[in-house]
């Protein structure tokens, strides 16, 4: 409750603080009526008022002042979006910091639906998406096994080549294959996209499994192997049911880039019919007109399913990147 | 019956397309993972017959999707390849084709030639314009493409750690901050660059309206090249710090209590326990983090791409938005012979500044070395 809780760890306080603590929440409070004094007066905007709050925030509790500012940064963005998709089509262009506009409606969202060809955008993208992060999985978990726990010839020089492949600007394999997709007339066909993505998702996918196989002690391998176990049955038993975090990473990684994916689909897309959502939406904001409507709903649509399978495999996300990097 | 572009005819059309594909490569794996093993074990009777098999998939797939397109990019380096000449390199005859010969040194040397210079009757002029504008020369461009890395990593870094160092404090509501601040993270790049060009938009862009409100005044984010700068790596900032934040409260979060409790016994201060134990122990993640910051905003071209396109007068763009246009872009004649030797430089550009990072840093080490 009191400020020393979050001050302490900065080592600063002490007994003779007290009084200075008193000040700060004298002055937070100032602060705070202050900002509702302005905003009565100037015809009730909230902006005083939150500004008010805010700086009062800081001064009482700094930590909380930063930390509530900058995760408004992070969200505000996102509520505009939401906001704007819900603005009526007359009032769309307006100057308005309101989050839920005046005279809200679900019009845009309709439009999406049946103006454009959303459903159809979003199904593409789906397929593509899935048969990437099943395919990419299917081909780097194996590998990935056999970089961890076998010395071979050719090991390390294969190692450092995936490491390099991170350094291809994206065009420079994106050239050569726009050339031969053309060559073969395989534009608009999402073939040719799925086995793109698929090559530069494997790379980074037997980074992160091979990372963390090598976290498993071979010992629970052999073990099994004593058992009567097979080297790759102990391989399915053993080692990927424990490498569910990692595994799931690896999925969402490839998902997300997949899913988002737009310069090369650009490229490669070019008929409405294998149309992308990323290409759908880029086609509604051309112009700022009233599509911005119908961009904002789409939007909303397809990151709200991305944004809920991250913050529920975050935790995996974040245990399985860090995952033995420190020695304490 | 069709509904918003989806019907069943649809489904069933690219149904018929993937699901072949995922049965097919699946099958195939298979079949080539126990046909290798047996050839590689009873035929040739190699000790490394396993590993070798679980790897066929793998190196297959590169090869056939990434090494094999490399190879063919350095062979088009020497081709003259763009927009009018592409009949002459078509498999199927589309028409009369100019050329007298597809690949030849002369090309590759005109092609590298001209990432540099602009040269006129063998008399070099001077830099060579990559876009429209004079202005857009390759020291322009890799001077714009150091300034963007920068200070890109630079924000992230601090304001990454800043808010990791925070966030391992005792402090309520830790849970709800994190989810909020890592939602940049999750949201598609097409998404947040779309998005924040409207949001730059001079009159109706919120960005705007806020300055105004606090009483400054608007700026034309989106024409003007400073501001237009500015706005994508604000942008491409706002981005990037939630990965730090992550990657760094979790290396803070397993590094032991006790070293902080013995250093505080001797007296250490704030700033000497986060100098003297939080950045050593942490350099095995800070180093691999900044060495793939790096490269990736090196190479980032989706938000440039997305909020400026490059402009206002190529003023936003580096290296690699500049190679995506001269290729595919509305500003040139999909140079493409050109635009593959544009890439090489590139590439070679940042391979020899890793080389030289990750010999110095040690960094990377322990990720591939364990």
């Amino acid at each position: 409750m009191n400020s020393t809780a979050a001050a302490k760890p900065a080592s600063r306080s002490s007994l003779s603080d007290e009084g200075y603590k008193q000040l700060r929440q004298y002055g937070a409070v100032a602060l705070l009526v202050g900002g509702l004094i302005l905003t009565v007066t100037n015809g009730m905007s909230w902006g005083y008022a939150i500004i008010g709050a805010w700086l009062g925030l800081l001064l009482w509790k700094p930590l909380h002042g930063i930390l509530v500012f900058y995760s408004a940064i992070s969200v505000y963005p996102v509520l505009r979006v939401i906001s704007i998709s819900l603005r009526p089509t007359d009032g769309l262009l307006s100057r308005s910091l309101d989050l839920i506009p005046p005279g809200a409606t679900f019009n845009s969202f309709v439009e999406l639906f049946t103006e454009e060809e959303f459903l159809r955008w979003v199904w593409n993208s789906l397929t593509i998406t899935v048969a990437v992060s099943l395919i990419g999985i299917a081909i780097s978990a194996t590998g990935a096994y056999a970089f961890s726990r076998w010395r071979f010839p050719g090991r390390r020089p294969m190692l450092i080549f995936l490491l390099t492949t991170q350094m291809l600007p994206a065009s420079m394999l994106l050239i050569p294959i726009f050339v031969i997709v053309a060559q073969l007339n395989l534009t608009n066909n999402v073939l040719g996209l799925v086995l793109a993505y698929t090559s530069t998702a494997v790379p980074f996918s037997i980074w992160i499994l091979k990372g963390y196989y090598d976290t498993i002690p071979p010992d629970l391998e052999e073990a099994a192997m004593v058992d009567g176990c097979q080297r790759m049955e102990a391989f399915y038993k053993v080692i990927l049911p424990l490498s569910t975090p990692a595994l799931s990473i690896v999925f969402l990684f490839n998902f997300l880039a997949a899913w988002a994916e737009f310069l090369v689909a650009k490229v490669i897309l070019q008929s409405n019919a294998v149309m992308t959502w990323s290409l759908g939406l880029n086609e509604l904001i051309g112009t700022f007109n009233t599509d911005w409507g119908k961009y904002a709903a789409g939007s909303v649509l397809v990151t709200l399913p991305v944004l809920l399978l991250f913050m529920w495999q975050s935790k995996y996300l974040i245990s399985g990147l860090t995952l033995g990097s420190v020695k304490g | 019956m069709e509904f918003s572009g989806l019907s069943g005819d649809v489904i069933l059309g690219t149904l018929g397309q993937i699901l072949p594909l995922i049965v097919g490569i699946i099958i195939g794996i298979i079949a080539l993972e126990v046909g290798m093993y047996l050839f590689l074990a009873r035929v040739v009777k190699t000790k490394h017959a396993l590993p070798f098999t679980l790897l066929a998939p793998a190196i297959i797939a590169i090869t056939l999707f990434m090494v094999y397109p490399l190879i063919f990019n350095v062979l088009l380096a020497f081709s003259d390849l763009k927009r009018s000449t592409f009949p002459c390199y078509s498999p199927v005859a589309l028409g009369a084709c100019e050329l007298d010969h597809l690949y030849g040194l002369d090309y590759a040397i005109k092609n590298f030639t001209d990432v540099f210079f602009r040269v006129r009757d063998g008399e070099i002029l001077g830099w060579g314009r990559l876009l429209r504008t004079a202005d857009s020369t390759f020291p322009v461009l890799l001077g714009r493409t150091v300034m963007w890395t920068v200070a890109n990593v630079i924000f992230h870094f601090t304001i990454g750690m800043g808010l990791a160092l925070i966030m391992n404090m005792k402090i309520r509501f830790k849970g709800i901050y994190r989810a909020l601040i890592v939602i940049p993270w999750a949201i598609p790049g097409v998404i947040v660059g779309l998005t924040w060009k409207q949001e730059f938009h001079a009159q109706y862009g919120f960005v705007n309206v806020l300055i105004q409100a606090l009483g400054g005044q608007a700026i034309s984010w989106l024409d003007d090249p400073t501001a237009a700068f500015i706005a994508v790596v604000f942008v491409n900032i706002w981005l990037g710090v939630p990965f730090y934040m992550v990657m760094l409260l979790g290396g803070i979060q397993s590094i032991p209590g006790d070293y902080y409790e013995a250093s505080e016994i001797d007296g250490a201060n704030a700033w000497q326990r986060f100098n003297r134990i939080t950045l050593p122990l942490l350099r095995p993640i800070i180093i691999p983090a900044i060495t793939l910051d790096v490269i990736w905003t090196f190479n980032r071209l989706d938000i440039i791409f997305l909020i400026t396109g490059g402009g206002p007068q190529e003023s936003t763009n580096i290296l690699v938005s500049a190679l995506y246009n001269a290729a595919f872009g509305p500003a040139a004649t999909q140079q493409l012979g050109f635009a593959a030797a544009f890439s090489i430089i590139i590439f070679l550009i940042l391979f020899a500044f890793a080389l030289v990072w990750i010999t110095t840093s040690g960094g990377l080490k322990e990720i591939y070395d364990r």
